[in-house]
C-alpha cells in the first residue's frame, strides 16, 4: 500500500492541502539512520517501507528524515511510508496517487521526461542548514512569469 | 492511441494492475458529468467489489479521478444498502417481498386513478440514471400509466443552459466543442463555475490551455480554488450575471473587438443588442455587480482581442430566476467575436448529475418525446406513436415540471413514484416539499439507500448501484459511452429498468416493455430518437466500445458522430443564423431588505456530489467535509461578533438552519455561502427560494435573502 502524508486536512476551506510524499532520497537519512538495517532502497531508487520482520518501531527514520516522512504506528510498533506503490511502478505504472491525481499536481515522470516536456522548473537540490539533500521527488516550481494567478497569503486572500 | 477524435485528449499509456483471482470491470463514474472512465475490482469468485483501478486508455480522464471516483466503488459492499422492499405498517418501514409490495403498489395506483384520473399519478426521476433508463422512464409514464405528469431532477441542474441554447443556436449539446479542445483556447472564461472542485477532471484540459499561454477569467462571487489561478478575477455580486455580460459586450462593441463578418453572415438580432448594451457601461456594471470597471475592461479586452475562446458556465450562472437570460448573454459573447465552429472555439456548461445531458433528451422531461422533441409537434408524436406501437392519442400532452409537480402533491398529484432522486434535500424550500409529500395518497419510492426522501415513502424499491447494471451515459462533452456492470442483484435487489417492467406487466401494459437486456431498450431508444435533434440512431453498442464513446448527433450507421459543433456555421434554424439575444438585467427575483439583508448563495464541496445520499455515506468522504458550514467574509463576521467556528443561525423569510461559521477572506463581503449536500435539520434548501424561472423552471438556488444570528460559543469544531 502506498501512504501519502497530509499535512493539514481544511475540509471546506479549501481542497488546497498540502500532501508530503516520500522525496525519495538518493542517499536516505531513514534508511541509513536505521539500527536494524530494515529500510532497503531497490536498485532503481526507491525506498520501501520498513520490512516487517525486522523493524522494531524505534523512531530513528522519523526523525533522521528531513522532510518527517517515516511514520510508526505505535501499536503495532511497525513503520510505514509511501513506497512508490512498488507493486505498480516496478511494472512501470505510476504510483496510485500520481494515477488518480485529478489536476496533475503529483506526476510520475523519467527523468528525460521531465527535462525535456515540462514546462516548469524543478527543484530536487534541498539545504538542510548547509547539508545538501538530492531527491528523486522533485518540485515544480510555480510558473509566475507567463501567468498571473494569485496564492494564498495563508488568510485566504488574494496577493 | 484508439480512434482519431480521442488524440487530444490527456489519457496515457499506461497499463492497469491486474491481479490473480480478480477481474477488471471497466466502466465509468457513477457521479458528475465527467464520467471518467474507472475499472472496478472485483472478486472473481465471490463478484465483492473490492477496489478501484485507474482506466488510462479512457480519453476524458486517461486514468485520473477525484475524491468522488475514488470512493464510489464502496458504495457497491455498503452496509446501509437496501436489500429487500419495504412496505409502511403501522407506520414503520418493514420489509416485505416482492410480490406483495408490487401488487400493493398496482392497486393504488388503480385505484387512484379510478378515482382522479390518469394524471393523478405522477412520476418523479432523476438524471443520474442511464439513458435506457431515462428513455424508459418517459415511455413507462405515458404508455405504461398513461399520465402526462412526468419530469426529473435535471429541472434543478441544466435546464436554464438547455433552455439557453436552444433560443441561441436551436440545440442542446451541453459542449459545443469536445473537451480536447479546450487546451486549443487562447482565453477561458469560466462563469459561475467553480471548476476545480465540482469538474475537477477539467483541469488537465485548463492547465494544458494555461501552459499554452491561455489567459483565464472568471466569474464567480467567491475566490474559489478556480478563481484563485486566474489572471482575471470578477467577483461578482450574486444574480448580476446578464450585467456583467452585457458589460463585457458593451466594451468589445465599443473597442471594434467584434467579428462583423461573423455576425453579419452567420447571426441575426445583434443591432438590437447594440442598442441595448449602450448603456452597460464599465461603470454603471460595475454597480450593479460590484465588480470594478477597470476589471471588465480587461476582461473584455482579453476576450475580444483573443482569437480562440470559450465562454464555459454552470451552475452559478443557470440557477437564477434570470438563468435563461444569462446563458444566452453569455453564449452571446462568443458570437459576436465569432468564437464557435473551430478548434478552441465554443461555450459549454459544465453538466452536473452524471447523466444530465442524456437524462435530458429521451423524453422523461415533461415537454419532451424521446429525440428532444416537442411532445406538443404532432409530427413527433405521431412518429413516436409509431415507435412505441399506440396509437397517437394515447400520448398524454405537457404536464408539470419537477418543481411544479412537488406543489401539486397530495392536490393535483395523489401518488408519486420517486426514482433515483432526493428532492426533500434537493428542492427549495425543502420544509413544504416534506409536506407535500406527506399529503399523498401514496408514495413509492424506488433508491438503492434510504434517502430522506425515500424515509417518507409508503414502499421502497431497493435497486442495483451502477457498477450492477449495463447501459449508456451522455457525458459533459456530448459524448455517449458505455457503462458495463457486473452481473449480480444483492439481497433481493432489482435493476430500476426490471423494476418499471415488472410493473407495466402488472399494469397490464407488459407488451410494450419487452426487454431482455439494457442494450434492447438502446437499439428502440435509437429509432425514437431517429431524425430528432439529439439523433443516437448510428450509435451502436459496438460502436461505443470501439470508439471509447460516440459524440451525438450520429444520425446513419456509417456516421461517427460529431465532436465538434457548427463546424459548417449553419446553425439550427431553419435560416440557419444564430440568435444574437438581447436581455435587460433584473436582477435576482429576492432582493435584500432591512430584515434580511445579506445574501445567501449555496453550491458544492469537492468531497460530495448532489443531496449527499451517496457521498455523505462513504466514509472517508464524510470525514474530509462531515458536516455544512457557512463561509463569511471577517468584515462581516465582525459586524455580528461571529468568531471562526461558532454557531450561527441563518434565516430567510422561508426557514433557518444552524451552522458553524467559517471566516474567511475568499468571500464578498455582502454575501454568505453554504453547501446544500446534506438533509434534514442541515439542509440549506430550508432557506432557498422557490421562485422558477419561467422557461427553464429552474429554481433560484443562487441568490436568496438571509439574516444571520450568533447563537453560541462553541470551542473545537474547526472549519478554517
Ligand atoms: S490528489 Fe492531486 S489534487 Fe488532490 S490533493 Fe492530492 S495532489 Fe492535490
Ligand atoms: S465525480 Fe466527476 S470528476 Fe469525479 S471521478 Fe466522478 S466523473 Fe470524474
Amino acid at each position: 500500500m502506498s501512504r501519502m502524508f497530509v499535512d493539514e486536512l481544511s475540509p471546506g476551506e479549501t481542497v488546497a492541502t498540502s500532501p508530503t510524499p516520500c522525496m525519495h532520497c538518493v542517499t536516505p537519512a531513514c534508511a541509513e539512520s536505521c539500527p536494524v538495517q530494515a529500510i532497503s532502497v531497490t536498485s532503481d531508487g526507491i525506498v520501501l517501507s520498513a520490512s516487517l520482520e525486522k523493524c522494531i518501531g524505534c523512531k530513528n527514520c522519523t526523525y533522521a528524515c528531513p522532510f518527517g516522512i517515516p511514520r510508526v504506528d505505535d501499536v503495532k510498533k511497525m513503520m510505514y511510508k509511501c513506497d512508490m506503490c512498488y507493486d505498480r511502478t516496478s511494472k512501470g505504472t505510476p504510483p496510485m496517487c500520481a494515477s488518480v491525481c485529478p489536476t496533475d499536481t503529483i506526476m510520475f515522470l523519467e527523468e528525460d521526461d521531465l527535462k525535456n516536456h515540462s514546462p516548469k522548473e524543478v527543484q530536487y537540490q534541498w539545504d538542510f542548514g548547509g547539508t545538501t539533500i538530492e531527491t528523486r521527488t522533485v518540485i515544480g516550481l510555480p510558473d509566475t512569469k507567463r501567468n498571473s494567478f494569485g496564492f494564498y497569503d495563508g488568510e485566504g486572500v488574494q496577493s | 492511441m484508439g480512434h482519431a477524435q480521442n488524440r487530444e485528449y490527456s489519457q496515457r499509456d499506461y497499463h492497469a494492475i491486474e491481479r490473480d483471482g480478480e477481474d477488471l470491470i471497466s466502466t465509468h463514474c457513477c457521479f458528475c458529468g465527467m464520467q471518467c472512465g474507472m475499472n472496478i475490482r472485483v472478486k472473481t469468485e465471490t463478484k465483492e467489489v473490492i477496489g478501484v483501478e485507474p482506466r488510462y486508455d479512457f480519453p476524458m480522464n486517461g486514468g485520473r479521478l477525484c475524491p468522488k471516483g475514488v470512493a464510489a466503488y464502496r458504495q457497491a459492499e455498503h452496509g446501509e444498502r437496501l436489500l429487500s422492499p419495504l412496505i409502511r405498517k403501522n407506520g414503520e418501514l418493514v420489509k416485505a417481498s416482492w410480490d406483495e409490495a408490487m401488487e400493493l403498489i398496482v392497486s393504488k395506483i388503480q385505484e387512484v386513478q379510478a378515482q382522479y384520473g390518469k394524471d393523478a399519478v405522477g412520476v418523479y426521476s432523476g438524471s443520474s440514471m442511464t439513458n435506457e433508463k431515462c428513455y424508459l422512464m418517459g415511455k413507462f409514464a405515458r404508455i405504461g400509466l398513461g399520465t402526462k405528469n412526468i419530469d426529473y431532477n435535471g429541472r434543478y441542474c441544466m435546464s436554464s443552459a438547455s433552455f439557453g441554447f436552444n433560443q441561441s443556436v436551436g440545440i442542446d449539446r451541453g459542449s459545443t466543442n469536445p473537451w480536447s479542445d479546450i487546451k486549443s483556447a487562447d482565453v477561458l472564461l469560466l462563469a459561475g463555475s467553480n471548476t476545480a472542485e465540482c469538474h475537477p477532471l477539467s483541469m488537465p484540459y485548463i492547465w494544458g490551455a494555461r501552459d499554452n499561454g491561455a489567459k483565464l477569467i472568471v466569474i464567480d462571487p467567491r475566490q474559489t480554488k478556480t478563481a484563485l489561478v486566474a489572471d482575471i478575477h470578477l467577483d461578482i455580486r450574486p444574480g448580476t450575471d446578464v450585467a456583467l455580460a452585457n458589460g463585457l459586450l458593451h466594451v468589445m462593441i465599443e473597442e471594434d473587438l467584434v467579428d462583423y463578418d461573423f455576425i453579419n453572415k452567420h447571426t441575426t438580432g445583434f443591432e438590437k443588442l447594440k442598442e441595448l448594451v449602450k448603456k452597460y457601461t464599465p461603470e454603471y456594471v460595475s454597480e450593479i455587480t460590484g465588480v470594478s470597471a477597470e476589471k471588465i475592461v480587461s476582461a473584455a479586452r482579453i476576450f475580444g482581442q483573443s482569437k480562440n475562446g470559450m465562454a464555459m458556465f454552470a451552475r452559478g450562472v443557470e440557477q437564477h430566476a434570470t438563468g435563461t437570460d444569462a446563458v444566452s448573454t453569455y453564449v452571446n459573447l462568443c458570437l459576436v467575436t465569432g468564437k464557435i465552429g473551430r478548434k478552441g472555439s465554443g461555450f459549454a456548461t459544465f453538466t452536473g448529475q452524471g447523466n444530465g445531458q442524456g437524462g435530458r433528451e429521451h423524453g422523461q422531461k415533461t415537454d419532451q418525446l424521446p429525440g428532444f422533441r416537442k411532445i406538443t409537434d404532432p409530427k413527433a408524436r405521431e412518429y413516436i406513436a409509431g415507435v412505441w406501437g399506440v396509437d397517437e392519442s394515447e400520448i398524454p400532452g405537457p404536464g408539470l415540471s419537477a418543481f411544479e409537480m412537488l406543489q401539486a402533491l397530495g392536490s393535483e398529484i395523489k401518488l408519486l413514484i420517486l426514482a433515483c432522486s432526493n428532492p426533500i434535500v434537493s428542492s427549495p424550500s425543502v420544509a413544504h416539499v416534506g409536506d407535500y409529500l406527506k399529503s399523498l395518497d401514496f408514495f413509492v419510492a424506488i433508491d438503492m439507500f434510504l434517502s430522506e426522501s425515500c424515509e417518507l415513502a409508503d414502499v421502497v424499491l431497493p435497486s442495483t448501484v451502477w457498477v450492477e447494471d449495463d447501459g449508456t451515459t451522455t457525458n459533459v462533452e456530448g459524448r455517449v459511452l458505455r457503462l458495463r456492470g457486473i452481473d449480480r442483484t444483492p439481497g433481493e435487489s432489482r435493476r430500476d429498468w426490471e423494476i418499471i417492467c415488472d410493473l407495466a406487466e402488472r399494469l397490464g401494459r407488459g407488451k410494450y416493455f419487452k426487454y431482455d437486456k439494457p442494450e434492447d431498450i438502446f437499439n428502440e431508444l435509437r429509432v425514437a430518437s431517429k431524425g430528432g435533434i439529439a439523433d443516437y440512431y448510428g450509435i451502436t453498442y459496438e460502436k461505443l466500445d470501439n470508439m471509447q464513446g460516440v459524440f451525438w448527433p450520429c444520425p446513419t450507421e456509417e456516421s461517427e458522430g460529431m465532436p465538434r459543433l457548427f463546424e459548417d456555421l449553419k446553425f439550427n434554424f431553419p435560416d440557419g443564423k444564430a440568435r444574437i439575444l438581447a436581455f435587460e438585467h433584473k436582477g435576482p427575483n429576492e432582493k435584500i431588505s432591512e430584515e434580511y439583508p445579506i445574501f445567501l448563495s449555496t453550491g458544492r464541496v469537492v468531497y460530495h456530489y448532489l443531496s449527499g445520499n451517496q457521498t455523505r455515506r462513504i466514509e472517508s468522504l464524510l470525514n474530509f467535509c462531515p458536516d455544512p458550514y457557512v463561509e463569511m467574509h471577517p468584515n462581516l463576521a465582525k459586524k455580528y461578533n461571529i468568531g471562526n467556528g461558532e454557531m450561527v443561525k441563518l434565516s430567510s423569510a422561508r426557514g433557518s438552519i444552524e451552522v458553524v461559521a467559517k471566516i474567511t477572506k475568499i468571500i464578498r463581503e455582502d454575501m454568505v455561502f453554504v453547501p446544500y449536500h446534506w438533509g434534514k435539520t442541515l439542509a440549506i434548501n430550508h432557506l432557498t427560494n422557490p421562485a422558477l424561472e419561467p422557461n427553464s423552471k429552474i429554481p433560484e438556488f443562487k441568490v436568496c435573502a438571509v439574516k444571520i444570528e450568533k447563537k453560541a460559543e462553541i470551542v473545537g469544531v474547526k472549519h478554517g
